[in-house]
């Protein structure tokens, strides 16, 4: 199958910037980025992490923003979701983008929980024309009340569905189009479903609607020989980074983010591993160009800063340790 | 697409249906395969014994019920690893092996409903009341300060992360000056929306700063039983901790609840032993508030 035909023109990343390369903001290295202000083109932070915080990490948060772009990455929106959309939920995740000035909201194209609960986990869903229908229509709820274009990724997945009909590039794409949202590809999640549902990665990418991707995922993964496991606690293999430079080509170059969030190593060396992406893309112009000047930001150099030392206790994704004397 | 020895059900099951189904497999506490055959899962989409492909396919390297095992797994591990970082010195004095086990019936009767992990250990103090095995009556122990040790660390996140009074104008000593005797004890204090009191079983506070500080290996010494009252509050966006003499308790909670200053001191004088140098023992415990930040503002009586 060949890539989707979009209904009407649109601008490439669906009109939004290319933020260059990014970084996964976790609280471990929140000292790091404050005291020394590294020169990173923008952070992506976890909404959930921030969205009720009334204390420190809103505080972190408000002075990163002020001085670096900050896009908004969601786990809990829940969109697939056959339970009530979270209104009040929507509602602070608008408030909080205001007051970041956030370059555009993203989250999962999956389902966290059901009956009121919540796994706290990215689940798949059958690729169905039903599920087509419900997931387009919620998406223009969201897009309404956030008044903006969402953006979702592709998670990692572990099963698929007998009643699926069609595959799962073709449900992104048609997403995407029906409900005039825009994408978030994640290169590595791309190869760890493709592996885990015997699939080919490449048709993946080059089945989607390409205009529609505004941003790349890469992180590591783990190989357990008969599956992949979504982990984020290595580097990102070559395999994914030949995929990357696949995606860089079709679209023309996205923001691109690298995620890290276990077993994590210091900032220098996660900001190193998403400035790898240089290797992997057509050359851009060598002159640093001014922040403000987000169309297409260059790759920051910073030198590899050395193997991965010992690396501080990881912990979850959406918790954040109290400090207390 | 991947192919099967099985056909998929003849009617495409409800997308509601999968989803409680799903979630009713990989949730069930005793794995997928009880999970499947348990009577909420059977209920939803009846499934005879290896008939799972029929509603998740396989892959070339794993079954259909390995690969839902992924989900299974990753279920309670995911929420007991945030569980033990929700209360780490809980954690650390039961012990992983201890601490997992309860952990993990927590969450079968308290599951998340939150959109944020920072809400799963909301109910966990809560659960351990609930199934201490204590007679009525006899003097508190173990299970009695675990659920004490719960609600303080939860008390610490609540307080990290909720309401403070930074970036407002700090309240000093001085606002207080100028009032008189008379119009200290008709004034409001209106407290910091940080301020937690609390009351224990046992003395925790010194057990709370040892097992932070001990190693993996260590042991810990554990208070015999014995009432503590405590402090939380946040300033910079650090929370501390304050050891209250009962009196001190008193007066807080009375000056919390909302009654004027003078009549928080009778109420404290009524239920707790007074120091044989009262006035300043007053004047020393507010100076301490006020620069711990305790207070966001005076309002004097009407009449003052």
């Amino acid at each position: 199958m060949g890539p989707i035909e979009p209904r009407t023109m649109i601008s490439p990343r669906l009109g939004y910037p290319n933020l260059g390369a990014g970084v996964g903001l976790r609280s471990v290295h929140f000292e790091h980025i404050l005291a020394t202000q590294p020169a990173v083109d923008w952070f992506e932070v976890i909404s959930e992490n921030y969205i009720d915080s009334q204390g420190r990490p809103r505080h972190v948060l408000r002075q990163i923003a002020e001085r670096y772009r900050v896009v908004l990455h969601g786990v809990s929106l829940s969109i697939g979701s056959t339970d009530p959309l979270d209104r009040d939920y929507l509602r602070k995740l608008k408030a909080l983008a205001a007051e970041t000035n956030a370059a555009w909201v993203s989250d999962h194209l999956c389902w966290t929980g059901v009956l009121g609960k919540n796994t706290h986990d990215l689940l798949p869903v059958p690729f169905t024309e039903a599920t087509l229908r419900h997931v387009v229509e919620r998406i223009r709820i969201v897009q309404d009340i956030l008044e903006r274009p969402l953006v979702l990724e592709n998670p990692s997945s572990y099963v698929t569905f007998a009643h699926s009909t069609m595959e799962e590039w073709e449900f992104v794409a048609r997403m995407a189009e029906e409900a005039d949202c825009g994408l978030l590809l994640d290169v590595n999640n791309v190869y760890v479903s493709s592996f885990n549902h015997d699939l080919e990665p490449e048709e993946f990418i080059r089945s989607l609607p390409h205009e529609r991707i505004v941003q790349f995922h890469l992180a590591g993964h783990s190989d357990y020989g008969t599956h992949l496991i979504d982990t984020h606690d290595h580097p990102v293999i070559d395999q994914v980074w030949e995929l990357y430079r696949l995606a860089h080509q079709l679209t023309g170059g996205v923001a691109t983010l690298l995620e890290w969030d276990a077993k994590i190593p210091p900032f220098e060396v996660v900001h190193a591993e998403v400035l790898k992406a240089k290797r992997f893309t057509e050359p851009v112009e060598e002159a640093p160009r001014p922040k403000a000047d987000l169309e297409s930001g260059p790759w920051n150099e910073l030198s590899f800063a050395g193997p991965l030392g010992e690396a501080p206790s990881p912990h979850p994704l959406h918790h954040i340790r109290p400090d207390v004397v | 697409m991947s192919r099967s020895d099985f056909e998929p059900l003849p009617e495409e099951p409800a997308f509601d249906v999968v989803q409680s189904w799903f979630q009713a497999v990989i949730s069930h506490p005793d794995g997928v395969a009880s999970g499947l055959s348990g009577p909420e899962a059977q209920r939803l989409i009846g499934l005879g014994r290896d008939e799972l492909e029929r509603i998740v396919r396989r892959s070339r390297r794993l079954s259909a019920s390995e690969r839902i095992g992924i989900y299974a797994h990753a279920y309670y591990a995911r929420l007991l690893e945030c569980l033990g970082e929700c209360f780490p010195v809980l954690r650390r004095v039961l012990g992983a092996d201890l601490f997992e086990p309860i952990a993990f019936e927590y969450l079968q009767r308290y599951p998340s409903q939150s959109y944020t992990l920072d809400r799963l250990g909301d109910r966990f103090a809560q659960f351990l009341e609930e199934t201490r095995d204590s007679e009525a009556g006899a003097p508190p122990a173990w299970p009695e300060m675990l659920a004490d040790l719960a609600r303080f660390e939860h008390a610490i996140a609540r307080v990290f992360d909720g309401p403070g009074l930074e970036g407002e104008p700090r309240f000093s000593a001085e606002d207080l000056q100028g009032l008189g005797a008379e119009g200290f004890a008709a004034a409001w204090l209106i407290p910091s929306p940080s301020l937690r009191l609390l009351t224990f079983r046992f003395p925790l506070n010194d057990l709370y700063t040892a097992a932070r500080a001990a190693g993996e290996e260590d042991e810990l010494d554990f208070p015999a039983p014995g009432v503590e009252h405590l402090a939380l509050c946040r300033r910079e966006f650090v929370v501390r901790r304050y050891p209250l003499s009962p009196f001190e308790f008193e007066l807080l909670t009375g000056i919390v609840a909302g009654v004027p200053v003078g009549e928080a001191l009778a109420g404290a004088a009524e239920r707790a032993v007074v120091a044989e140098d009262l006035p300043k023992e007053i004047e020393r415990s507010f100076a301490m508030w006020t620069a711990a930040g305790f207070f966001r503002a005076v309002e004097p009586s009407q009449g003052a």
